[in-house]
């Protein structure tokens, strides 16, 4: 039983360390932030908190990787034992590093799965830093792994399993922000979308095709937003008259409608400018 | 001179007879024009006629001034304000606010004030009679980084990152105590009071202090598509660098692509649409059945901490919707030492 007990814990090491790296990744792709304000990096000068948060998760997966590589027997004895060891070490250090962030940042989240761990670090999160300490200090004698000799057993690592997850849930503030963020359907208002893919969207619209020739600029004038509609003004030339062309972007998926209107600004360009040859604007009446 | 489009489309093509006075008010240098230039190209593109658009002009102040006082006589006021002298009438009904109810005697040469006013008959529209006064009146509102005794540091979001002084004054302490219970560092304060120099003389509290830590506002608990009126709370704060008769708000949920600062702990608990700095928005104060539209004229991402209500008549649904500057506030029907009004918000756009 005590075996089980070990071995499902590199299982779960393993799974844990991998998903808090990959959330971390996460926000560095998302936000644009390694989340290096966040978590007991938070502590460190501020010059140093990338290079600790980047740190921080590559250790995170190369030891959820190791843990994964050296279960079974190919990786047992040596280097099992030394990804494991290396493991207990960086969750000893967690427990300690989250005890003097509470301490000294009791506004900052522990940061362990990225911008879902921004509540601050708590009892329970402790807690469960502890007992994810006390899982590697287990997996250190843990046998390597070897599929179930019966379905009972089988269902036994199940339940363990199952139960030491349940009991991490309870301990997760994640779990809670998660479900919340799972059960929102963002309206586009609320939606934060780049610059760059709202551009994107534009140049591939027929009303950009259409317009493309009578702009001055290949870089927009001005770009602003409101609600779910993106504007982007281009200094044109219709007519040898200076004009401004406003594209505006639905922000909801890639093919959402664009739209586009003409200003005349006033300035009579004929001279030294001349309009586009093909330059469908002609004066009826001449000035 | 008159276009003759060609092709459909190019009736898009705003004619410049159609708008000339309107772009070359909009080219003005200012925010206000700055907003109506991009209402203008707004309406150039969803081919909103000068009928419906203009009405949707921000609002100019009507029944507000600001200045600093000249001269104060008995029955006149004599203001220094932008746009030159100014004199308003004051009566045994005018109320002045400097820290506590005063008479409108207790104001000094020096005094900065805002005043709101109205006209004392229509025929003569330029003898206009103070209603309230407020003089040296401030506003800090942020998270405590430093405490100590009755003397605050706080962190009021300020670009340059100096926080600002607050010294609670010593007949107000037990008063904001009870509506700040927890004076240490990491949680909110909002407190207004009178301007001493470079710190404020705290003399009553703008809201009650929000159980969590700065930076955890929680979450917003509903989903689904954005109501087109969203209610909440509208509080002021200090000018800063803004000229002090402005009339804007500063905008809890500007587009993050627009380089404002970070969503510190979230949107805030009031689900608010993305804006950019120059939209506009009309402010309702449901208190006083006021409203008016209103240019997005700074970063409110402050008021994104404060998940609070305010009760000024019933009581609002939780959130900040926006940070108004003191004129607009004033404008608005808002009385600048209660914190907040009931509001309700919609896009003008």
């Amino acid at each position: 039983m005590l075996d089980l007990v070990r071995e499902v814990q590199v299982g779960l090491l393993a799974v844990l360390l991998i998903g808090g790296s990959a959330a971390k990744l996460w926000q560095a792709y998302g936000a644009g932030s390694s989340g290096h304000g966040t978590g007991p990096t938070a502590m460190f000068p501020v010059r140093l908190r990338r290079p600790a948060a980047t740190a921080l998760c590559a250790t995170e997966l190369a030891l959820g990787a190791g843990l994964l590589l050296t279960a079974g027997s190919a990786g047992a004895g040596g280097p099992a034992l030394t990804v494991r060891a290396a493991t207990l070490v960086l969750f000893c250090t967690a427990v300690g590093a989250l005890h003097e962030l509470r301490g000294h940042r009791p506004d900052a989240g522990c940061g362990c799965f990225g911008e879902l761990s921004r509540t601050p670090v708590g009892w329970q999160v402790m807690a469960r830093a502890a007992l994810l300490c006390g899982a590697a200090l287990a997996a250190l004698g843990a046998p390597a792994l070897r599929m179930p000799r019966s379905a009972g057993q089988a269902w036994l690592t199940l339940a363990v399993a199952a139960a030491e997850l349940a009991l991490l849930a309870v301990l997760s503030p994640e779990v809670g922000q998660l479900i919340i963020r799972l059960s929102h359907a963002e309206p586009c208002e609320l939606r934060e979308v780049p610059v760059d893919r709202t551009l994107s969207v534009l140049s591939s619209s027929a009303s950009w095709r259409r317009y493309r020739e009578f702009l001055l600029t290949a870089v927009p004038a001005d770009v602003w937003r409101e609600g779910c509609w993106r504007f982007v003004v281009f200094p044109g030339l219709l007519a040898g008259r200076q004009v401004e062309v406003v594209f505006a972007v639905y922000l909801a998926g890639r093919h959402g409608p664009v739209r586009v209107g003409v200003l005349d600004t006033g300035a009579d360009l004929t001279g030294p400018w001349s309009g586009p040859p093909q330059d469908p604007l002609q004066l009826s009446t001449s000035v | 001179m008159a276009w003759r489009p060609p092709q459909s489309h190019f009736k898009q093509v705003r004619r410049k007879m159609d708008i000339s006075a309107s772009y070359h008010h909009a080219t003005q240098p200012g925010a206000s024009a700055w907003h109506g230039r991009r209402a203008l190209l707004r309406a150039t593109v969803f081919g909103t006629s000068d009928r419906e658009f203009w009405p949707h002009r921000p609002t100019v102040a009507r029944s507000v001034a600001t200045g600093v006082i000249a001269q104060v006589r008995e029955d006149v006021i004599v203001l220094d304000g932008p746009g030159g002298t100014e004199l308003f009438s004051v009566s045994p009904g005018t109320v002045t606010w400097m820290g506590a109810r005063a008479a409108p005697s207790a104001l000094r040469s020096g005094d900065q004030v805002i005043i709101r006013h109205r006209s004392l008959d229509a025929a003569t529209p330029m003898r206009r009679l103070a209603e309230r006064i407020w003089a040296r009146i401030g506003r800090v509102a942020g998270t405590i980084v430093a405490a100590q005794g009755r003397e605050f540091l706080v962190d009021a979001g300020r670009a340059d990152g100096s926080p600002q002084h607050v010294v609670v004054a010593a007949t107000s302490v037990r008063q904001v105590q009870v509506r700040f219970p927890k004076l240490a560092p990491g949680y909110l304060l909002d407190v207004i009071g009178t301007r001493h120099g470079g710190q404020l003389l705290a003399v009553v509290p703008a809201t009650a202090q929000p159980p969590y830590l700065a930076g955890h506002a929680p979450p917003p608990m509903v989903n689904g598509p954005l109501p087109a009126s969203i209610s909440g709370t509208a509080v002021w704060h200090e000018p800063g660098d803004e000229p002090p008769g402005l009339l804007g708000l500063g905008y809890p949920a500007l587009d993050p692509e627009d380089g404002a600062r970070p969503a510190d702990g979230g949107t805030g608990c009031v689900r608010l649409p993305y804006l950019s700095l120059g939209a506009a928005v009309r402010i309702r104060n449901e208190c006083t059945n006021r409203s008016a539209v209103l240019p997005v004229t700074s970063d409110g991402a402050l008021a994104r901490q404060f998940c609070d209500r305010c009760v000024e008549c019933g009581t609002s649904p939780k959130g900040r919707l926006a940070d108004l500057t003191m004129a607009a506030f004033v404008e608005l029907g808002g009385n600048l030492e209660d914190g907040c009004f009931n509001a309700t918000m919609t896009l003008a756009g």
